[in-house]
């Protein structure tokens, strides 16, 4: 084996989307000043939903779908205590991730009993190798809300919000609106996430499956100076850098393994915070705001 | 154009006479001033409970027998390996002695620490933590609670209310490497490990040994996850393992190895062994064997001779003689194994069996 080739390629985007993904979602929602802890809790409840579906009715569409409805459902349920009873977003945030793992945990043990064989998911069909529809879809994803952000009056209405939302309400932006949306969304885009690892890389369901990649989003949104490209190149770093620390431990160097685990999370933090100079977080971002006449 | 492009804003550089009014505004419960919006604490509260309140719900309800018997697993029981054996011990001792019964899932050594406590000062008469790992706090709480016998699945600390149950899967894995090793076309076997512990590791060692047997020239990869649940993870790892060169492979990962037989299944062109528990049918086209542990047998001799009084705090050593592990082969991939090779395995597992040749393990 060539250390690189083009299955190094298809590895990293296998690694990236679903971190690009998720961090498009986090990116929408700290855009309009929410800050979304829960991004990990949302990716594993759209892995989950992505695999009952998808084992019930064999269709990776329907799957995606449930996937992202369900990333949608914990957002709302996220939404609620931030922005309706403006609970502390770090806390509900971290209570979400606890409750989607236990919860995605009980409820995978009901529906699936351990007398029952194991069942695969129905896989995403590749169009080309390494081209497939969620490829595609993320690379549309990440486009689609850089365009939005920058080119639309909706997406600067959004960034309104998140900027100043006492300015943009005296503006007539609709700022609760504004959060609830781009948080509803933001989840969309978790739960696609999480229907990506079951339906397209895994092919299964396993409790605690999304294991850190919701936090590894986040991080890319503050490094990647919550620009989606910068983002996603941030994903594409840490994927390739994933897919050649596991080829480094196949070579059997006599480097320790710790050591090459820890290669893409070091990798993509020097890397990101060498380029991306100084990042500005949005100035409203995590601060309640209660429209007052 | 960016938005976020703006100018401090002025609200930040207010005045001290500013922020003294917005104060008094905030007090008064007045005014528009940005910072008066404050979260709620009692929401977080609400918060909390319904997370911890829905994800209790996984925990049982107190058994009312007058035995009871409770097992810490490091990770999910839905594992098809490992920590599902043990579940499925934890419930034939239900079964068959009339236990109650309860079950929890420890992932940091605190856990492990809080979980034995927990049992062990509801009277709970035995308690295993499922592996290696746990033996650190079983002999902290042990000394503790002298009442309540501990049983870790690993290990090596005695005391006494406290043994570790060895299971030597090595045994089995021996046999695996030498038969690996025998139909390998590169020379080149993998190991996919989740969580580099000694345990783990010793499996691989003893597979290494078993293939070096039959051909010491042959080169064994190990790669390892740093997780037991990162099943994406465990399959790009087994596909760099196969993309590296090695044909024939084995794991020890526990929930994540599924991601090991879907790259394997993907591959085709390789042969794979399973470990703890009878994983054939999860790659039936490449899974030539498993390594495979009766935890429920073993979990319910343990427990009778607690019930009965007769526990024996010493380490309890389990290999192919007490049938705890075996081999189980996949039989068409089986038959298609050269003669030769069927039978030195056949003739080894014997003579491992038998205490005729002792399988070199890690010391720990």
């Amino acid at each position: 084996m060539d250390l690189f080739d083009l299955g190094l390629v298809f590895a990293t985007l296998r690694l990236a989307a679903p971190l690009a993904a998720a961090a498009m979602g986090e990116l929408l929602a700290e855009r309009s000043g929410v800050l979304n802890i829960g991004i990990e809790g949302m990716m594993l409840c759209g892995a989950l939903a992505a695999f009952a579906i998808g084992t019930a009715t064999g269709s990776p569409v329907l799957a995606s779908l449930a996937g992202s409805l369900t990333g949608v459902a914990a957002a709302a349920l996220f939404a609620v205590f931030v922005l309706w009873r403006r609970a502390d977003p770090i806390v509900t945030g971290t209570a979400l991730n606890l409750f989607a793992l236990g919860a995605t945990g009980s409820a995978y043990r009901l529906l699936y009993p351990p007398e029952v064989p194991l069942s695969d998911a129905p896989a995403v069909a590749d169009w080309l190798p390494g081209l497939n529809p969620f490829v595609v879809g993320t690379a549309l994803l990440v486009v689609g809300v850089g365009a939005f952000l920058s080119y639309t009056r909706a997406g600067l209405a959004v960034r309104a919000a998140g900027e100043r939302a006492e300015a943009a309400h005296s503006q007539g932006v609709r700022v609760a609106a504004a959060r609830w949306g781009c948080t509803l969304a933001g989840g969309a885009c978790a739960g696609l996430a999480g229907a990506m690892l079951v339906l397209w890389i895994s092919n299964t369901f396993v409790e605690g499956m999304t294991s850190g990649r919701g936090f590894v989003a986040l991080a890319l949104v503050l490094f990647g100076g919550y620009r989606p490209g910068r983002i996603v190149l941030g994903a594409l770093l840490f994927g390739a850098a994933n897919a050649l620390q596991f080829r480094l431990q196949a070579l059997g160097l006599e480097i320790p393994y710790a050591l090459l685990l820890m290669t893409p999370y070091l990798l993509t933090l020097l890397v990101l915070a060498l380029f991306a100079g100084r990042v500005r977080a949005p100035s409203d971002l995590a601060r309640p705001f209660i429209a007052r006449e | 154009m960016a938005f976020g492009a703006h100018a401090v804003p002025p609200g930040r550089r207010a005045s001290i006479a500013a922020r003294k009014r917005a104060l008094a505004d905030m007090l008064r419960g007045v005014g528009g001033t940005r910072n008066r919006v404050r979260p709620r604490a009692s929401s977080c509260g609400i918060v909390f409970a319904l997370a911890f309140g829905l994800t209790a719900c996984g925990a049982s309800p107190e058994p009312e027998a007058a035995f009871r018997v409770a097992l810490l697993t490091p990770s999910s029981i839905r594992d098809a390996g490992w920590n599902q054996g043990a579940y499925e011990g934890l419930l034939k001792i239900k079964q068959e002695l009339g236990a109650g019964v309860a079950h929890q899932e420890t992932r940091t050594p605190q856990e492990f620490e809080v979980g034995f406590r927990d049992f062990a000062a509801r009277g709970y008469q035995l308690v295993f933590g499922h592996g290696f790992e746990f033996q650190d706090a079983a002999a902290t709480v042990a000394a503790e609670y002298p009442d309540t016998v501990f049983i870790t699945t690993s290990g090596s600390i005695v005391r006494p209310n406290l043994a570790p149950m060895v299971f030597e899967l090595e045994q089995a894995t021996y046999v695996l490497g030498f038969v690996g090793a025998s139909i390998s076309r590169t020379g080149q076997l993998g190991c996919l490990g989740g969580i580099e512990i000694p345990s783990v590791a010793s499996t691989f060692l003893a597979f290494e040994a078993g293939a070096r047997s039959a051909r010491p020239e042959v080169s064994v990869r190990v790669s390892y996850l740093g997780s037991w649940e990162d099943v994406a993870a465990a399959r790009e790892a087994t596909l760099a393992l196969i993309s590296a060169g090695s044909d024939v492979l084995i794991h020890n990962a526990d929930a994540a190895a599924r991601g090991f037989f879907q790259a394997a299944g993907e591959a085709g062109e390789v042969r794979v062994f399973g470990a703890n528990r009878n994983q054939n049918e999860l790659a039936p086209a490449v899974t030539l064997a498993s390594a495979t542990l009766d935890i429920p047998s073993a979990f319910v001799e343990v427990a009778r001779s607690v019930k009965d009084g007769r526990f024996v705090a010493r380490p309890i050593r389990l290999g192919l003689a007490d049938g705890v592990v075996g081999i189980a082969w996949n039989p068409p991939l089986f038959a298609q194994l050269p003669e030769a090779v069927r039978e030195a395995a056949q003739q080894l597992e014997g003579q491992i069996s038998s205490g005729e040749f002792e399988v070199p393990r890690a010391g720990f």
